[in-house]
């Protein structure tokens, strides 16, 4: 669905490239969760993946971007985005109208939809993010959060087939951020969409996304399924990004049994480690 | 948020009635206020407008918008009565004939903006922008960029104030200071205000790109603004208003 070759990307402007040398190959369906440190390049590959780079930001594009056999430098943005659909970091510049309706309605009645089948979408959309009682509300009177879950449901309404989320748990709390992934994890698997999220709760990706790449000044540090990542610890420490504690303390305990232990990543498996061990 | 350019859902008759319908009876009673000199007419124009605000139950808002515009009003009221040199005498420096002046210049300028803000305040600007497309073959980009523009300001007044509490926390006593100190403090923070806001504005710009705002055409909007019965009452009101207007001059 989404092949990335040897990817480079330098801004107009600015001598540093904000991606170096990415490679990155997804099929339909796969659930991708981007990490690293502020600055290390996570935005523009969402942004790649979009085709929002190179169309809208301009600059120095190297190797290629094939999203569901599009070349995203040879197809429009348009072409593009009726294939991705992405959610951006900063909530508020992505909302375009002034009530919840209108923003849903905004794409569907741009891409054409039929006028039998928009209600259906809006109503499929809204359910689906859990806010079907803000309907007719002004974006103005909603919350941080409640504005999180109206842009996805806005884009997820066009029923994309991949679809990019620029930290979409950024002004959620963690229950709410369990319900935005989890909410993926069903488009992931009813709907076999692909998933590429960059997030920075790492807890949340090591249970929902099946693969991760680990991104660091515009270099891919690891990529791969998540377990295998998440074994590379001492690395994602020196970047600055936290692994989940059960992860630190299978490591501890394989260490000090000088046993084969794998990693853990949720709470189960470390019970199921732990139990194992003192047997 | 609350200001007043915002939204208020309803469902009375002003409400329900075509955007293009409302947008048209703004218009006359601009053209009116214009036309007319009779101090009697144009405060019946007033009391059109604080009428509008009421049957469409926005009281609250009208009164607010009211009260906003009888201070920049009474500033006006005693400019204009000073400055006007013809007519007799009445106290002092001020004439009849300037009293008489400055009341039509306020009423008028009361008379003009009420609806223009009540418009918006019983009117979703995408009902607003889409039934221009639709009926009077606004080209869209136009449209989107007046509802952007008015979409904007709330934003802007959110920005602004959290640039000024981010000052704030940083010493500056914003709260001290009055009048054109006020003003030389807050100049400086229109550097930041517009670098955010260019940089916003090119987000939304992107965000509407990838929705699809290359693709709409006139026929793209879901809803459908047909005119009824209400708004054939409402264009023979206009013209009785705009009848008015040419007779009690």
């Amino acid at each position: 669905m989404i092949e990335i070759q040897d990817l480079s990307f330098t801004y107009q402007d600015e001598k540093k490239p904000a991606l170096e040398g990415i490679s990155l190959s997804l099929r339909e369906g796969d659930f991708l969760g981007i990490i690293g440190p502020a600055g290390a390049g996570k935005t523009t590959l969402g942004r790649a993946i979009s085709g929002i780079v190179p169309h809208h930001y301009k600059g120095d594009f190297y190797g290629s971007v094939t999203v569901g056999g599009m070349d995203t430098v040879d197809s429009s943005l348009i072409d593009i985005s009726r294939l991705v659909g992405m959610v951006f970091q900063d909530v508020d510049s992505q909302i375009i109208c002034p009530t919840v309706e209108d923003e849903l309605l905004y794409g569907l009645e741009n891409f054409g939809i039929g006028r039998d089948e928009i209600p259906e979408r809006i109503g499929f959309a809204l359910g689906k993010v859990g806010i079907p009682e803000l309907r007719e509300r002004s974006i103005g009177s909603l919350s941080g959060g409640q504005r999180q879950k109206v842009a996805i449901a806005s884009v997820i309404a066009l029923k994309p087939r991949v679809l990019v989320l620029d930290e979409p748990t950024g002004e959620l709390d963690p229950q709410s951020s369990r319900q935005v992934f989890t909410l993926l994890r069903e488009l992931n698997e009813e709907f076999g969409i692909t998933i590429v999220v960059i997030e920075q709760k790492i807890m949340l990706l090591c249970e929902f996304a099946r693969r991760l790449l680990v991104l660091n000044e515009g270099k891919a540090v690891h990529e791969g399924e998540t377990r295998q990542v998440l074994s590379h610890a001492e690395d994602l420490e020196n970047i600055g990004v936290n692994i989940p504690r059960v992860a630190t303390l299978s490591r501890a305990l394989s260490r000090k049994t000088g046993k084969e232990i794998p990693v853990c990543i949720n709470l189960d498996e470390a019970e199921k480690t732990a139990r194992g061990l003192m047997a | 948020m609350n200001h007043v350019l915002q939204y208020i859902p309803g469902n009375s008759v002003i409400h329900r009635m075509n955007p293009v319908t409302k947008l048209l009876l703004t218009i006359i009673i601009c053209v009116c206020a214009f036309m007319t000199d009779n101090l009697f007419f144009l405060l019946g124009l007033l009391a059109v407008d604080l009428m509008i605000g009421f049957v469409a139950g926005v009281a609250g808002r009208t009164l607010k918008i009211f009260r906003g515009l009888l201070m920049i009003a009474a500033f006006l009221f005693i400019l204009q009565a000073l400055l006007t040199r013809r007519g007799t005498p009445v106290f002092w420096i001020i004439t009849d004939e300037g009293l008489m002046g400055a009341g039509r210049v306020v009423l008028r300028l009361i008379v003009v903006c009420m609806p223009l803000a009540l418009v918006l305040a019983v009117t979703r600007i995408s009902d607003l922008t889409n039934a221009l497309v639709q009926h009077l073959h606004v080209p869209y980009q136009y449209a989107f960029t007046l509802a952007t523009a008015i979409r904007f300001i709330p934003q802007f007044l959110e920005e602004m104030n959290g640039i000024m509490e981010a000052q704030t926390a940083r010493g500056v006593a914003f709260d001290q200071a009055r009048g054109l100190k006020k003003f030389s403090m807050i100049l400086p923070l229109c550097a930041p205000l517009l670098i955010s806001s260019v940089r916003r504005t090119d987000q939304t710009a992107v965000a509407a790109e990838v929705r699809g705002f290359r693709l709409r055409t006139r026929a793209s909007a879901y809803r459908r603004y047909t005119f009824t019965a209400l708004d054939a009452a409402t264009f023979l009101f206009c013209a009785l208003l705009l009848a008015g207007a040419i007779l009690i001059r």
